[in-house]
């Protein structure tokens, strides 16, 4: 049984749909942000927005963004995180915080092993880490390239340097082990970069490796494999593209998809004064909201025990942990089912979505 | 003739998108008519009279008297020998994709100003927002002709993906200056935060204040570039400060060597 509450207050749920439905009804032009939900979850909330010709925006877009727009305005070599750990030869990591971001990175990848098919089927695996946290590469036979995060977008382009064979400024203490990696990539069959924009890298830098990945591309194989963001970001972002045509920072304020990364960001859209009230989803994890207009109209949909204090709060289940869910799973680089393990009862975002959405249309829901 | 004048009311609610007010668009139409046109931009109906007093006159010589930084797309898809004038601050994509033409503002403006821009000369007389004549989510290209002068601060990644034209910024620049320029002009006047230049091709970058390039920009010492000079002449009645830091002794750092190292930065020495 899912809890509601309005202002701290438990009311039923369906009063609770009732009042949401009355909230986002009333508004000229809501913003639905977080969507930190599986696909059935998105997909409801994109409708909806459609709908209220409201915008929808993502928890995690600016780390969707980074790589996306590397993509679409540049190129973009990726592969599936199998096809890296039974090809690769070489595999480069970037930037701090790799596994935790996706706990099993290094299972799935397995650096220690050779990899399995081509003409380097059973040479060992060389590994590179340019700049992890301190102890993170402890475990895999790496070479680590230390470097804080501000220095990694440096430390990309003299690798770009060095891999086409121009020169770099002065005599840097860096160049020795850059030097060495960019002969590495350069010889071998089959690179693999492992990227994240969580961990920091903004997408200039991307762009960078990106284009050093096409450079080698010239000569040898090389390719990526992007760590998505948090709160179901990569399975929004194709519910999105798929629906709209557009990632999230959308909105439908003139009836059809316009998709404008400054203006519908959600914090502007709140902070600005634009956007007259919000749905905010984080079924994931509960987090709270980024901006700090406190007097805006608030539905938050999160799991229990990240009720917020103020506005009308609905209980959500977690996605794949509470009920059924369908996802983008990074191990596989696809969309896959993950199966509940610890179901409560507590509803989808999708139902919860839907149930708002019947009370808008004034039909009798629940 | 008297310009055409566009008289604030009142600020809107919501953004609006200016774009249908262009000289082209209100030729040979009434004053009714024009305030007829809708320019809202949420489901809640917004037509230009509920902005705008509108006084019919020369369309070619636009004027608006107070702006709103929720004014979007003022100037876009402006024709050579055109000219639109602000009195205030405008929103987002000022001069987006404009032809040719003169556009000024009194005030600030927004993101993406003088995004696409092919031909305009575009003045701000205060700030502008991040991704001043940047492409858009999405375009390969930034602008590719014409002239921007800020005379205020520039937000972040002012310059990105420059294709051809100049840019001068008079105050200070944000991070990311010139970030991806295939081509084209930056001159800075004020201090510059964060990289400059990065992933530029065959851009020039000039900064009247000395700055670290990193390591993939080259010092290739101190000339007196004709370039410069003439570059300079061409800068003198919209930026008399940018054409005296051209006309100085400038050293030339050569960059981004990440791309193709054909791009440079030049600072006085």
């Amino acid at each position: 049984m899912s809890k509601a509450t309005l202002d701290g207050k438990a009311i039923p749920l369906q009063d609770a749909c009732r009042e949401a439905a009355r909230i986002l009804g009333g508004a000229t032009f809501p913003v639905i942000a977080g969507l930190g939900a599986d696909v059935a979850g998105a997909r409801a909330a994109i409708l909806l927005a459609e709908q209220l010709r409201g915008a929808f925006d993502h928890l995690a877009s600016r780390e969707i963004l980074a790589d996306l727009d590397v993509m679409r305005s540049f190129s973009m070599f990726t592969t599936t995180p199998n096809e890296a750990r039974v090809r690769a030869d070489v595999l480069l990591f970037v930037g701090p915080g790799l596994s935790a971001l996706w706990p099993g990175m290094l299972e799935r990848l397995a650096p220690g092993q050779p990899p399995r098919h081509g003409a380097q089927a059973g040479h060992p695996r060389r590994v590179f880490w340019i700049g992890p946290e301190a102890n993170e590469a402890a475990n895999i036979p790496a070479t680590v390239i230390p470097a804080s995060c501000d220095e990694l977008s440096e430390l990309l382009a003299m690798l770009r340097a060095r891999v086409g064979g121009r020169p770099v400024a002065g005599d840097d203490a860096r160049r020795t082990g850059i030097d060495e990696l960019a002969d590495v990539l350069k010889n071998a069959h089959f690179g693999v970069v492992v990227w994240s924009a969580s961990s920091g890298i903004d997408p200039l830098a991307i762009e960078m490796l990106q284009a050093m990945v096409a450079d080698l591309n010239v000569t040898t194989r090389c390719t990526g494999v992007p760590i998505g963001a948090r709160a179901g970001a990569a399975g929004v972002t194709q519910t999105a593209g798929w629906m709209t045509g557009f990632p999230p920072r959308t909105g439908f304020g003139r009836g059809y998809p316009e998709h404008d990364p400054w203006r519908f960001e959600a914090k502007r859209l709140v902070e600005s004064g634009e956007a007259d009230a919000a749905l905010w989803i984080s079924a994931y994890d509960g987090e709270a909201p980024p901006w700090s207009n406190n007097d805006l109209p608030l539905i938050t949909l999160s799991p229990a025990g990240k009720e917020p204090g103020r506005g009308l709060y609905i209980e959500v289940g977690k996605p794949g942990v509470t009920h059924d869910a369908v996802e983008f799973a990074q191990e596989i680089g696809s969309l896959a089912l993950r199966k509940s393990h610890a179901p409560t009862g507590a509803p989808s975002v999708a139902q919860i979505i839907d149930a708002i959405a019947t009370e808008l249309r004034g039909e009798v829901s629940c | 003739m008297k310009p055409f004048v566009f008289t604030l009311r009142q600020e809107p609610a919501h953004r609006v998108d200016l774009s249908g007010l262009a000289p082209d668009r209100i030729s040979g139409r009434s004053a009714a008519e024009i305030e007829k046109i809708e320019i809202g931009t949420t489901k809640t109906v917004i037509r230009v009279g509920d902005v705008f007093r509108v006084d019919t006159g020369d369309p070619g010589v636009v004027r608006f008297e107070g702006g709103s930084s929720r004014f979007d797309l003022v100037g876009s898809r402006l024709l050579p020998d055109h000219s639109v004038h602000v009195v205030g601050d405008v929103g987002a994509q000022l001069g987006r994709l404009a032809k040719g033409g003169r556009i000024t503002v009194t005030g600030s403006a927004g993101a993406y100003a003088a995004s696409g821009n092919a031909g305009a000369l575009i003045e701000i007389g205060g700030d502008v927002g991040s991704f001043l004549a940047a492409p858009l989510a999405g375009e390969l290209g930034g602008m590719s002709g014409g002239r921007v002068i800020v005379r205020g601060n520039a937000g972040m990644r002012a310059g990105d993906r420059l294709r051809r034209g100049v840019i001068v910024i008079e105050g200070e620049a944000g991070e990311n200056l010139g970030s991806r320029m295939i081509a084209g002009s930056v001159v800075a006047l004020g201090a510059v935060k964060g990289r400059i230049g990065y992933l530029n091709r065959r851009g020039s970058i000039v900064l009247a204040k000395a700055c670290d390039p990193g390591p993939t920009y080259i010092d290739c010492g101190s000339h007196n570039l004709t370039y410069a000079g003439l570059l300079a002449r061409s800068l003198r009645s919209d930026s008399p400060r940018a054409a005296a830091v051209l006309l100085c002794k400038l050293r030339r750092y050569g960059g981004d060597t990440a791309v193709y190292g054909k791009g440079e930065i030049l600072t006085p020495e």
